[in-house]
């Protein structure tokens, strides 16, 4: 990452000066290891409630943006769909980030959770917009960063079974200069 | 380590369009006429070394500038501080680009606005919106020669002369992609080398000059009569004027530099998604230093013929001047494996002659009775620029307008009027220029006092 330090070098140059926003918006998805971005869940048995972990990904970012930025806000743009091919439930989606040093990011606690209901042989698709997510913000703004997914399963009707896509994980972080 | 790169590079890159400053002219009559130079309008001498044999006229002999702009800049002026939220190093450039002697009537809109950055694994587009404002569609030149200060004596029609003498240049390219991504907000991409290059030269030295200008030619007009001004008495004459300078180089320094970013074929994959190449070769010689002084020669030579009230100057200063230093030549290469730089160096004691670039000015003038119609062209080190303008006296009373095409190769427009008071006369002046950061056009309203 720290040849992007010529790239990183050019914000501070422009949005440093004045009393401007930079508008950082990022395609954490496309950052994703595509086959990850996909889980073929169950079949789930009849049970109170399954969890299935998505996926647990690390994500390099840019460097030094913490150095001359100061965060002022941060938003997440979530969603998903679910092609549900037997099965009924209701459930969550739980996004998770953390730092890069830590070890699993399941520990954190979610930035956002999607409700969803599902219906054998139906596509749902969910999706939500978090503002101003301060935990976000804090990670999105340093040179690495860990993302999970996790989704909850209440069933309602048994065995569930299906695909589920993540297809939009977008963040915007809005800073000004600190120089 | 970043913040103080980040403003290494604000002050580099907004510092180095300081040297257009001289654009500023404080004479406001000289202003009202759209900046024309004649030999009793402007910098009277400066221009055209023949314009000292010159008899002293009626159109007047020097100026004293009124710096009434620092009263508007004391009750308004932006924040140096750059913690301040309202800190804009653009209004700070400007500031140095339009030292606050004129006041500013109006000015173009302060660069502002947010700034929008997508990223994705392999796009990366930045819309820097108003900011595109100062980024030039070509290459940005600056850059001048300065005369500053110094003194000269005249001893008849010999003179004697001391002054500084500074010269920068300084031309930044941004390669088309780069250009591009930046102004046009057209998306980063897959191997493709993001690059720019910096070509920057500058020199001090003294110039110690002994001239000699002097009427060559004489034929007396019928109408002359007790009139001894060649403006305006109808006779031909022609005005030459020689003086050799012996240059004292106290400092040299240049710079070429190229730089740039090669994508690969995802722009954020792997650790290390870009090649970086970077390599400087500089040359310098410093007084007290590497090198020690320099030395060389120079000379401004100009002529000015009259002929039935018509004028026709040219003036060439530092013509043919040069200076030769014993230079130190260190080549600064980025090795992109390493992460580190290294310094080599090339050459030590290596002999070099530098250039000082000629100006050029050629006027024309016309003499009506009191009115005067004025137009120039000075050709100078990255610019030419035009000037034209006329002055319409009505018993003490003038009234000026003029128009010119500034280094940014933009029109401006100038009017003014002058009241005479025996010896000294007070003039105002209205004129547009694009002396900022933007290159957009602003006005600002000049005074000064006349000596006649």
């Amino acid at each position: 990452m720290r040849r992007l330090i010529p790239i990183a070098l050019l914000l501070p140059l422009l949005v440093g000066c004045g009393n401007r926003n930079l508008i950082l918006t990022i395609d954490i998805l496309s950052f994703m290891d595509p086959g990850s971005r996909t889980v073929n869940y169950g079949p789930i048995p009849p049970t109170p409630s399954d969890t299935v972990e998505v996926f647990s990904d690390s994500l390099n970012l840019l460097q030094g943006i913490s150095d001359v930025t100061r965060v002022m806000s941060a938003s997440l743009d979530v969603a998903a769909s679910f092609d549900n091919a037997s099965g009924a439930a209701t459930g969550e989606v739980l996004i998770y980030f953390a730092a890069a040093d830590s070890t699993n990011p399941f520990t954190t606690t979610p930035i956002a959770s999607i409700p969803f209901q599902l219906l054998a042989g139906q596509i749902t698709n969910v999706s939500t917009h978090i503002e101003a997510s301060p935990a976000l913000a804090e990670v999105l703004t340093h040179d690495r960063a860990k993302v999970g997914l996790r989704i909850i399963f209440n069933g309602t009707s048994f065995p569930i079974l299906g695909v589920e896509t993540l297809t939009k994980l977008t963040a915007t972080v809005i800073m000004k200069k600190d120089l | 380590m970043l913040r103080n790169g980040c403003l290494a590079i604000l002050m580099l890159t907004l510092g180095l369009p300081f040297g257009v400053a001289q654009g500023q002219m404080l004479d406001a009559r000289r202003l009202g006429m759209g900046g024309v130079v004649t030999s009793d309008v402007g910098d009277y001498t400066g221009s055209n070394i023949a314009f000292r044999a010159v008899p002293k006229g009626t159109g007047g002999s020097g100026s004293i500038p009124l710096p009434l702009g620092l009263i508007q800049y004391l009750a308004d002026h932006p924040t140096f501080d750059s913690k301040d939220s309202t800190f804009n190093i653009y209004e700070v450039a400007n500031v140095l680009l339009n030292p606050p002697l004129t006041i500013k009537l109006w000015q173009p809109s302060e660069v502002t606005g947010d700034i929008s950055i997508f990223v994705a694994q392999d796009s990366l587009k930045v819309d820097l919106a108003d900011v595109k404002r100062v980024i030039p569609k070509d290459s940005m030149k600056q850059g001048g020669v300065f005369h500053v200060g110094g003194f000269s004596k005249s001893f008849g029609k010999v003179f004697l002369a001391m002054s500084p003498l500074i010269h920068v240049k300084n031309e930044l390219t941004l390669s088309d992609n780069l250009r591009d991504a930046l102004r046009d907000a057209v998306p980063f991409t897959g191997n493709t080398r993001y690059g720019l290059k910096d070509e920057a030269r500058a020199q001090a030295a003294i110039s110690f000059q002994v001239g000699y200008a002097l009427r060559a030619l004489y034929r007396p007009s019928p109408d002359e009569g007790q009139n001894a001004d060649p403006r305006r008495n109808g006779s031909t004459s022609l005005y030459l004027g020689a003086a050799p300078k012996y240059l004292l180089g106290l400092a040299y320094g240049d710079a070429h530099s190229i730089a740039g970013a090669t994508t690969g074929d995802t722009l954020f994959a792997g650790s290390n998604p870009v090649t970086i190449d970077m390599d400087t070769q500089t040359r310098h010689a410093v007084v007290g230093g590497d090198g020690g002084m320099g030395s060389g020669l120079g000379s401004d030579v100009g002529a000015v013929l009259y002929w039935r009230n018509f004028e026709l100057g040219l003036g060439l200063n530092d013509f043919g001047s040069q200076i030769r230093w014993s230079t130190t030549v260190r080549r600064h290469a980025y090795d992109d494996s390493t992460n580190q730089f290294t310094t080599t160096e090339v050459a030590s004691g290596e002999r070099f002659v530098s250039r000082i670039p000629v100006t050029t000015t050629v006027n024309v003038a016309k003499r009506i009775g009191r009115t005067t119609i004025a137009a120039d062209v000075v050709n100078g080190d990255f610019r030419t620029s035009m000037h034209a303008g006329a002055e319409f006296w009505f018993g003490m009373l003038a009234l000026r307008s003029g128009l010119s095409r500034d280094q940014n190769k933009m029109a401006q427009f100038a009017g003014g009027a002058g009241y005479r008071l025996g010896k000294i006369g007070i003039d105002l002046a209205i004129a547009t220029n694009s002396r900022n950061i933007e290159r957009e056009r602003g006005a600002e309203l000049s005074a000064s006092l006349s000596l006649y």
